[in-house]
């Protein structure tokens, strides 16, 4: 399922410039592939265009097969009135119990979904956020700084586990942490600003995986092509 | 041990009947102007039953006015945020309306539905249902996009599952409105019952202006203070103890 941006235009209504000006990017199938880029040139914004939150933009997205897109970002919250555990129970699937157990304990949780969303620290709400995502059905999730506030050890081992749990689905991880792009993307899109042609690239990632042993001279050649790329 | 809100209104009566008593002393003017300390506490003997009576009475109209003006104010705010049109034309209506003179109207609601309960209810409930519809409105149609965005993007959201996040977020700010509004009911209750009414503290007040007597005005201001104080205590106890509760579970 390749998802396909052609000839991208788009400005924000009432804004003075073009937030992007013919931008064309591929992700290939699925798989852990990153969005890169300095702040504000556009991440979030591409991310919600794949999602369908922003329409009317010129230009095409073509995304056969993707049936469903969810976008999820670093500042959301679950409702107070049930401890964490609660609210997973009632937006998981029956079926999808023992994935939301195994996501649980995964994510390094099992001592604070007890607990209210508001009592957890930042990088638990991330963290809990990020799991009831992933017990929805989806084809592309855009994972926009979802795991911010994580410590690293968590993060290597989460990206790891999800690998493994969703092998046929497609994930999108917006970050600005050169390394964790350049170790466990397969592509890395490193968005750059308007001034730039073109003003997106794709570099390969090394898309490391729990299995497999990590080439330190792999890893920093495709840090060296996101930096110089961005 | 009081609660501060009627310490409060105790100090502000001290003060005023203090300040009236100075003026009648300091001028020389008559018991039948300002009545003597004596009088009051004679009339206060005297009245201080009935007028308790009238003030409970005055009371039960103005908190059934409240309950009915928040139930409407909750139904117009949940169909209200239903659209964005909607809820503008709602909310510039309510405007509008707000600043008119509701008490202005009062004489037409007496003529249509003569002297009885249902108008002292009607006048209440009107007095106080606006300045909590506006809150309401914008309470019921600003999202909590961070909450409710996983809602929308798995297709989850439901208008019921909405209006909840949206008022458990806004509890506090639904609470003190709802509090605040508490004041207008009663006013809207007594100025209701001054007018037309034949039932209520207003009532009463009413007669004791045609008879010029001052001490049963002086004791029934007290009754209403002390009355309106207390369903104030209660309606910020109940809030506390709700949003404790919320945040506790």
């Amino acid at each position: 399922m390749p998802i396909e941006g052609r000839h991208i235009s788009y400005r924000y209504p009432n804004a003075a410039g073009e937030v992007f000006a013919d931008l064309n990017f591929r992700m290939d199938g699925p798989g852990f592939h990153a969005l890169f880029g300095p702040s504000g040139v556009g991440k979030t914004t591409l991310a919600k265009m794949l999602s369908g939150t922003i329409r009317g933009f010129e230009g095409t997205i073509a995304d056969d097969g993707v049936r469903r897109v969810l976008y999820t970002y670093n500042l959301e919250r679950l409702p107070g009135w049930s401890n964490v555990r609660a609210h997973f129970e009632e937006i998981a699937p029956l079926a999808g119990r023992r994935r939301m157990e195994e996501l649980i304990e995964t994510f390094g949780m099992e001592a604070n979904v007890g607990s209210r969303f508001h009592r957890l620290s930042l990088g638990q709400q991330n963290r809990a956020n990020l799991i009831r995502y992933l017990l929805q059905d989806f084809d592309l999730l855009i994972m926009d700084e979802s795991l911010a506030n994580v410590d690293e050890f968590t993060r290597e081992k989460i990206i790891l586990k999800v690998k493994i749990l969703f092998p046929d689905r497609c994930f999108l991880y917006i970050s600005h942490n050169v390394a964790e792009v350049a170790k466990f993307c397969s592509q890395v899109l490193v968005l750059r600003s308007r001034s730039r042609s073109p003003q997106l690239v794709a570099v390969q990632g090394c898309d490391h995986r729990e299995s497999a042993e990590s080439d330190p001279g792999l890893l920093e050649r495709a840090m060296l092509e996101i930096v110089h790329a961005a | 041990m009081l609660h501060r809100r009627i310490y409060q209104f105790l100090i502000i009566y001290a003060i005023g009947l203090g300040l009236l008593l100075a003026l009648k002393y300091g001028l020389n003017l008559s018991d039948y102007v300002i009545p003597s300390p004596d009088e009051i506490v004679r009339t206060c003997r005297t009245y201080g039953g009935p007028y308790l009576l009238a003030v409970l009475n005055t009371l039960a109209v103005a908190v059934l006015g409240h309950i009915l003006s928040i139930c409407l104010a909750t139904v117009v705010a949940v169909i209200g945020r239903l659209t964005a049109w909607i809820g503008s034309f709602i909310r510039t209506a309510a405007y509008n309306i707000q600043a008119y003179p509701i008490v202005a109207v009062a004489p037409i609601i007496f003529i249509l539905l003569g002297d009885g309960l249902q108008s002292r209810l009607l006048i209440a409930a009107m007095i106080c249902y606006f300045p909590l519809l506006l809150s309401f409105i914008g309470v019921f149609s600003e999202p909590i996009r961070e909450i409710e965005h996983f809602y929308e993007s798995t297709g989850r959201m439901t208008w019921r599952l909405q209006v909840k996040i949206r008022a458990f977020e806004n509890i506090q700010k639904l609470t003190t409105v709802i509090v605040g509004s508490a004041t207008m009911a009663m006013v809207g209750t007594i100025v209701a019952e001054f007018i037309a009414a034949t039932a209520g503290i207003g009532y009463s007040i009413r007669i004791a202006l045609y008879q010029s007597d001052l001490a049963k005005i002086l004791v029934a201001l007290f009754l209403i203070g002390v009355g309106t104080s207390l369903y104030l205590v209660s309606l910020e106890w109940a809030g506390n103890a709700l949003q404790k509760r919320l945040k506790s579970l």
